[in-house]
């Protein structure tokens, strides 16, 4: 049962981009098509999983002192090697996703997860937490990438949703569009959380702490301060 | 003492072991890389320079070996079965990285068939302009060496991306010598 529930808090509760605000800049920068958005997702599952695997099961041998190197190392490896591995099996994404297959070494939502749960936890519940937190980054960046493509574009996935006669909002693809949309996702996601709220009869708890005290970033740094 | 010891055993053991395991999955992806490049990168360039070609140039590539030991695939282009033209990649010094260009020479004369462009990381706007069909297509027919006209040559450079052009222009020039240090071979290989 733990399993489970540490795997579904990533897709919701948790979920990277869009409630611990985490991993904003490929969020931002690669979601301008439905695919490119899928493509860095299963990116960060593959490289998150496989780390916090490796991390949970070296936990034990890595000295406090040097844990962030040994951490960065493992992240860094993977990365290196799903490079290589997309270049030479999935060129067309490898050149779309660019830069931003790299900097997945220093994407925050790797090193948080190996820092505030694979190191403290054994390896079957870091695997559920990559796995969750993995699939709820990849749901949401295949949410925006679809929003923003098929209001930018007219096309979902490259098929054509509405016809001929649609006339896009170009602005949607290009940068500025990735900021509407990803605001307007998190005002949605504000009003949505304070309405079920309301419904529960808790008017009181304010969004701000209940989406922290979820956060077992923010829990585990209490803790050791 | 033992934890410092610990500490500096432990990352040099990971540091090796993901060293080793990577050295080993790039040679195990090497093929697959360069074949993709050669689908993805190669490919489109040397069809801008031989689009008259009857054969596959890819599939027809032959790496051939310089007097001093360097490596050079060559990519041929014939015509009803006639070696009428070859493509060598060379790579000249960009703003942003090295520049790539497919160079294609005829075989009739050795002037130049026209270049395309492979692998660039110059700036948006500027230096990206290298590969509009305009700079290019001032190549088809020239003779080498090439020049830019602010050197007194024929090129025209692209404005604001002086750099950028000069590294096309010498890629060009050092393709031409590999070229012409080959030519003997690459008859030997394929004009019958």
């Amino acid at each position: 049962m733990a399993v489970l529930k540490e795997f579904t808090k990533g897709l919701w509760q948790e979920m990277p981009p869009f409630r611990l605000l985490l991993g904003l800049c490929p969020t931002l920068a690669v979601t301008n098509s439905a695919e490119n958005g899928l493509g860095m997702g299963a990116a960060v599952i593959f490289v998150l999983t496989l780390s916090n695997f490796l991390v949970s099961a070296l936990r034990r041998f890595i000295p406090k002192t040097v844990r962030i190197a040994c951490f960065i190392v493992i992240a860094a490896s993977l990365v290196v090697a799903l490079e290589l591995l997309m270049q030479a099996y999935a060129y067309k994404l490898y050149e779309q996703l660019g830069i931003f297959v790299a900097l997945i070494v220093v994407n925050c939502i790797i090193l948080g997860r190996a820092e505030a749960f694979a190191a403290k936890h054994n390896v079957a519940d870091s695997i559920a937490d990559a796995l969750g937190i993995g699939l709820g980054y990849t749901i949401a960046l295949t949410f925006l990438g679809s929003l923003r493509e098929i209001l930018g574009n007219g096309t979902w996935f490259g098929m054509s949703v509405f016809g001929e006669s649609f006339e896009p909002f170009k602005i949607m693809v290009q940068a500025p569009g990735a900021f509407i949309c990803l605001g307007l996702i998190l005002a949605g996601m504000n009003w949505l959380t304070r309405w079920q709220n309301r419904r529960k009869g808790a008017e009181f708890i304010s969004i701000g702490c209940q989406g922290c005290s979820g956060c077992t970033a923010c829990h585990t740094a209490g803790k050791e301060e | 003492m033992g934890n410092m010891v610990r500490t500096v055993a432990v990352l040099t053991l990971l540091c090796a072991f993901s060293g080793f395991i990577l050295s080993y999955l790039k040679n195990v992806t090497a093929p697959a890389i360069e074949e993709q490049l050669l689908v993805n990168v190669q490919g489109p360039a040397i069809a801008m320079v031989f689009n008259n070609a009857e054969n596959n140039p890819l599939h027809e590539r032959h790496v051939f070996t310089r007097a001093n030991g360097e490596s050079v695939t060559v990519f041929p282009c014939k015509v009803g079965n006639r070696l009428t033209g070859v493509a060598i990649e060379n790579f000249g010094k960009g703003y942003g990285g090295p520049v790539g260009v497919i160079v294609g020479f005829n075989i009739m004369n050795d002037s130049l068939a026209g270049i395309g462009m492979t692998t660039l990381k110059e700036t948006p706007g500027l230096g990206m302009r290298v590969k509009e069909f305009s700079f290019r297509k001032q190549f088809r027919n020239m003779e080498t060496p090439v020049a830019l006209s602010a050197q007194g040559g024929k090129v025209d450079a692209i404005a604001g991306a002086t750099i950028s052009s000069t590294g096309v222009v010498l890629a060009v020039n050092s393709a031409s010598e590999v070229y012409r240090e080959l030519k003997p071979e690459i008859l030997k290989k394929w004009d019958n």
